[in-house]
């Protein structure tokens, strides 16, 4: 191994370890290196609260949660509710949260039509906020404690222009 | 003392070793990765609305744009092409660069819409060590297009060029482990394990919460047996904060490889993250050498030959 390719080898093991040990030690994220965070922090209470959810509006009024990863692609059921309460929570986004809302229609839609889900047609979406008391299997899943609705969207139409 | 550890940290990184375990474990590395990333569509990212775009520092920090839906379908392809080419070593070094750097990019993607997931950094990290390796100097296209060309040549010798690559790996992937256990136990203490902190989070991810169903529903079944939960718990903190063992201890290797698989398996089925392309990297502990060698012996005592030389040895006996 030469001088030369020697510095670089090591310099790329600096460069991992440092990463890495880096985010460890300071509880920080720069993807790809991480902290790895995921379900650290202790929950104490049979309870879960605060999670945003979509829910499509059938023409006959019927409200159907959006969870199926090929309804949601290319997002899913955790990526976009985490990443529409963050916008949500902030104050001045209510502009934006609607335009992610009109977003998901559109390519809900476009997709149904496509083949691409066996999903019923929606007319309308509406972010709830929503808490549970928890229950074996979720057997309380479409009843939950609490319902807030967040923000809605009309018609599909208008969500392709 | 200093030339001690200097003598420990040249051993570690750069003892000689056989080119078998790293081009093996770059075939079948970029093989898993090819078979299963080759049904996985990254131009939807095209087509999400700009609304939700939450940049990771990295896409924040080069700039980086998300490119329009025709164009990552072209992306997508030559990242595609690339992990093939490293597999079969066709181009190796160009091909691990080409597949690191558009791999970045589009394994960092999905991250800029609302969550940073966690399954794929450390195949990240590996590309881009892999893409500073030699590991297409041997079992690879290249090698045997350069063996044609030069009969002549001899095999390749071991060197340290084929050990640093896969110790970094593991370092690497070891230190993910360390990461996830010590972020537990600074955040929550041994409460995380003698709470119902892990029972409480089995049922939460039946409220389809998580990127993706649970591949079994007997999470809350499990979550009311007695101390399970605590139990799980505690090996999960235990093999998290311990595994860097395995990259200084043989005899605890296999244990603490075996309990990290049994976490992300039982992370996938009873929790639903979908960490299965992250098992690959533990190819990278796989002693392929003595794989071959065993593979060799066997293949050696079914031949024809072998059963000639066993009869001659038993007349010899008689």
């Amino acid at each position: 191994m030469t001088q030369r390719r020697a510095a670089v080898v090591h310099l790329l093991i600096a460069g991992v370890l440092a990463g890495s040990l880096y985010d460890i030690v300071t509880s920080q994220e720069h993807w790809p290196f991480s902290d790895y965070p995921m379900f650290a922090t202790v929950h104490r209470k049979h309870v879960l609260d605060n999670w945003y959810r979509v829910f499509g509006i059938t023409s006959s009024g019927q409200e159907v949660a959006i969870v199926a990863y090929p309804e949601l692609w290319p997002l899913d059921q955790s990526r976009l509710p985490l990443g529409i309460r963050r916008l949500a929570q902030e104050p001045g986004n209510e502009a934006r949260v609607r335009a992610a809302l009109t977003d998901i229609l559109r390519r809900y839609e476009e997709r149904r039509r496509a083949g691409l889900h066996n999903g019923p047609a929606f007319e309308r979406l509406k972010l709830y906020k929503l808490g549970w008391d928890l229950e074996p299997n979720a057997a309380n899943l479409d009843h939950p404690r609490s319902r807030v609705l967040v923000a809605e969207i009309g018609q599909a139409s208008e969500a392709r222009q | 003392m200093i030339g001690r550890l200097a003598v420990q940290w040249r051993t570690f990184w750069f003892a000689p070793a056989p080119i078998t375990n790293l081009a093996i474990a770059r075939i079948l590395f970029f093989l898993g990765l090819t078979l299963f990333y080759l049904p996985h569509d990254f131009s939807g990212w095209g087509d999400v609305s700009p609304a939700l775009y939450q940049p990771i520092w990295l896409f924040d920090f080069l700039g980086l744009p998300i490119l329009s839906l025709q164009a990552l379908n072209v992306v997508q392809a030559v990242w595609k092409l690339s992990l093939a080419c490293a597999c079969i070593g066709l181009y190796t070094r160009t091909s691990m660069m080409v597949a690191a750097i558009l791999g970045t990019y589009l394994l960092g993607l999905g991250h800029n819409f609302g969550q940073t997931y966690h399954f794929d950094a450390i195949l990240v990290i590996a590309f881009w060590i892999l893409a500073f390796s030699r590991a297409g100097d041997g079992w690879s296209v290249d090698a045997a297009r350069r063996a044609a060309r030069d009969p002549g040549s001899r095999p390749v010798e071991t060197s340290g060029e084929y050990r640093w690559p896969i110790q970094l790996v593991l370092v690497a992937m070891s230190l993910v482990f360390f990461a996830a256990g010590t972020a537990k136990l600074r955040a929550s203490g041994v409460q995380w394990f003698t709470t119902d902190h892990l029972a409480i989070l089995l049922d939460r991810v039946q409220y389809h919460i998580s990127d993706a169903e649970p591949w079994f529903t007997w999470g809350s079944t499990v979550a009311r047996i007695p101390y399970a939960a605590n139990l799980m718990a505690f090996a999960t903190i235990f093999f998290e904060t311990a595994y860097p063992l395995a990259l200084f201890s043989r005899r605890l290797r296999p244990v603490m490889v075996m309990g990290g698989i049994g976490l992300i398996l039982g992370i996938r089925a009873l929790m639903g993250p979908t960490f299965e392309n992250f098992l690959l990297i533990n190819l990278f502990w796989v002693p392929w050498d003595r794989v071959e060698g065993w593979v060799r012996s066997a293949a050696t005592a079914r031949s024809p030959v072998a059963p000639a030389a066993r009869s001659e040895h038993l007349t010899e006996i008689r």
